[in-house]
């Protein structure tokens, strides 16, 4: 064996004793500290009392089943629900996070493809005014359209949702009253969900760098009353309510119209429910 | 066992050990509680104080303006889509009146491509020459009330009965002075109304009122057809007041109901041209001051001077009161 070779092994070998002896170390300091947090993992190991009513003393999750309603033949693309869900929930004033929005699709005569435009496209906030304004430009007065709706959008709170399946930290999660909500305090801003997602609901916050979306106003519908855009729409294109409750204008809602439901085809098994839209839509 | 193997082992266990210790530490409370994720969360985020109050909320301070909105049209518009959230509101300040209403209202109003056949709609241009929605709108009754009455009196009928009326408004309904208004031609809807209101005391004139009092709905409605068929006659003034051409830049915020040239295109409102310079002056006058009740007159009078007043009396006195009438009386 070469002189070279012999002391490269004694050094390889030395190295290896000395992590040997920190790794024994850090466990007898590991062990130590593990016998000083007994207590606490005794505490912890305990079988807590199961809380009585969850989340909030006053509304119990088991007992509801919350879903939501479209009737986009109503809709009138007023945008007071992306106003009173901007404002509600705190979301960034700028034009480009929302989380409802209301699309407008047009037909013109002769096209084999809608137009589709939302409150952000230039045209409408130059029509507005301002990024924290929002209002249709009326782009198609006077042209030949064949036919034209709008359709709101917003977070379908999924049985089976994707973002949640590939979210790395347990920071979003979906509760037993059938909403999928973001712990804000573990969400890491690493935009996974916001790829996985197939209706484009979720979005960034720069500034808090976590990701957003719509809760149905959680906050809202635990304390008995409509999610904000439901509450401001003026001609009740927005539907909302519990499936437990056979007469809540949710159950109602879905039971008189034949209903359809965006990319069924994903299996995520959305729960907001469309009537009146076309085959563009999804 | 070799030494370098048990070294391995020692170090895969060790490490184990510390990384299921950590993860024991570091694990919150609540997590898997109800799946994997922090249970804690949930009651954060329901705890989350709403901005929306709803309308509720406002009643029990707004109690008559909540009365008077829940009853008519907007009621599916809830206070907080035109005011905004109330969240704040009343500690720490009021709460928006909308001012610019044009910009508010066309935010549904405007007629638009892909908006329901249901949802009223306005073509913005040409609706109300620019002015603000509320003059002639209430935005909590924003139905206009005074909606066209069918007239369907006897003409005949109406002839023999105007014959009280005639020392007054003439033989022919042209008032022979200067003060008391012509009736041939106008709109028959609007003379039902204006007698039915002087019958039932809602309309009030010392001379008008025990006129219109021992008239039954029939001799209304013949009175009404009676003048309606009458051709009107715009009779030049004797009284020089006011400046036409001036009042002709004034009478542009009138122009929706009574038409650019004081030609009503809705039935419910009276037909100004040719009308009679002294009585329009009085009739606005009564408007501003009150004496005679109408909310869209109030709100539209609300601003005018005396010298406005006389120069639109004298814009609306001198235009011709044919195009329309003759039109109206081809059978």
């Amino acid at each position: 064996m070469k002189r070279e070779a012999i002391f490269s092994l004694l050094a390889r070998r030395a190295f290896l004793r000395k992590i040997g002896r920190a790794a024994t170390c850090a466990g007898a300091i590991v062990a130590a500290g593990a016998l000083g947090v007994t207590k606490e993992v005794a505490a912890k190991s305990e079988s807590k009392p199961s809380r009585a009513s969850f989340p909030t003393k006053d509304y119990d999750w088991t007992q509801h089943q919350w879903a939501f309603g479209v009737d986009a033949t109503k809709c009138i693309g007023c945008l007071r629900c992306v106003e009173a869900c901007k404002r509600e929930n705190d979301v960034p004033g700028d034009a480009h996070h929302f989380r409802t929005w209301v699309e407008r699709y047009v037909y013109l005569e002769g096209d084999k493809r809608a137009r589709i435009d939302s409150h952000h496209d230039p045209v409408n906030i130059e029509a507005s005014g301002s990024e924290r304004e929002y209002r249709f430009a009326n782009r198609y007065q006077g042209a030949k359209v064949e036919k034209a709706f709008f359709v709101p959008k917003l977070c379908n709170q999924c049985t089976h949702p994707a973002c949640v399946q590939v979210c790395p930290t347990g920071a979003t999660y979906r509760t037993q009253d059938g909403v999928v909500l973001i712990d804000h305090k573990y969400c890491i801003g690493c935009q996974y969900c916001v790829q996985a997602c197939p209706y484009g609901a979720r979005f960034y916050r720069p500034k808090e760098r976590v990701t957003d979306k719509c809760t149905w106003c959680y906050h809202r519908i635990t304390k008995g009353l409509q999610p904000a855009c439901v509450e401001v729409c003026p001609v009740g294109a927005r539907i909302f309510g519990d499936r437990n409750d056979p007469q809540s204008p949710i159950s109602l809602f879905i039971r008189n119209n034949r209903v359809q439901v965006l990319r069924a085809d994903t299996g995520n098994a959305p729960n907001v429910f469309y009537v009146g839209i076309d085959k563009e839509v999804s | 066992m070799p030494k370098h193997i048990v070294r391995l082992i020692v170090l895969l266990v060790a490490s184990s050990a510390i990384a299921l210790i950590a993860k024991w530490f570091f694990t919150v409370e609540s997590f898997y509680e109800y799946g994997h994720y922090r249970a804690d969360s949930v009651p954060e985020i329901a705890a989350q104080e709403p901005v929306y109050k709803t309308a509720g909320y406002c009643q029990s301070c707004h109690s008559e303006r909540h009365a008077q909105w829940s009853a008519n049209n907007h009621k599916s518009v809830t206070c907080e889509t035109c005011h905004g959230a109330a969240e704040g509101h009343p500690e720490k300040g009021k709460l928006p009146i909308p001012a610019d209403t044009v910009k508010l209202c066309t935010l549904c109003h405007e007629a638009m491509p892909g908006r329901p056949g249901t949802q009223p709609q306005i073509q913005v241009a040409q609706h109300s020459g620019g002015q603000q929605c509320k003059v002639c709108h209430n935005p909590h009754a924003p139905k206009i009330a005074a909606a066209a009455v069918k007239v369907a009196g006897d003409v005949a009928a109406g002839r023999q009965r105007a014959a009280a009326c005639a020392s007054c408004h003439g033989a022919e309904g042209i008032s022979p002075n200067d003060t008391w208004p012509n009736l041939a031609g106008q709109s028959a809807a609007y003379l039902a109304r204006i007698l039915a209101a002087y019958k039932s005391g809602d309309q009030k004139d010392v001379v008008m009122t025990p006129l219109a009092q021992p008239l039954s709905d029939g001799d209304i409605q013949n009175l009404a057809a009676y003048y309606a068929s009458l051709t009107c006659r715009t009779v030049p003034s004797t009284t020089r007041i006011g400046d036409a051409a001036t009042g002709k830049a004034l009478a542009n915020n009138c122009a929706s109901c009574h038409g650019a040239t004081g030609i009503a295109t809705n039935p419910a409102w009276p037909h100004l041209a040719g009308q009679k310079v002294g009585y329009l002056v009085n009739v606005l006058k009564a408007f501003r001051g009150g004496l005679r009740k109408d909310p869209m007159m109030a709100a539209v009078v609300r601003g005018l001077s005396d010298a406005d007043i006389d120069n639109l009396a004298a814009y609306y006195a001198v235009q011709s009161c044919r195009p329309v009438t003759e039109a109206r009386k081809t059978p």
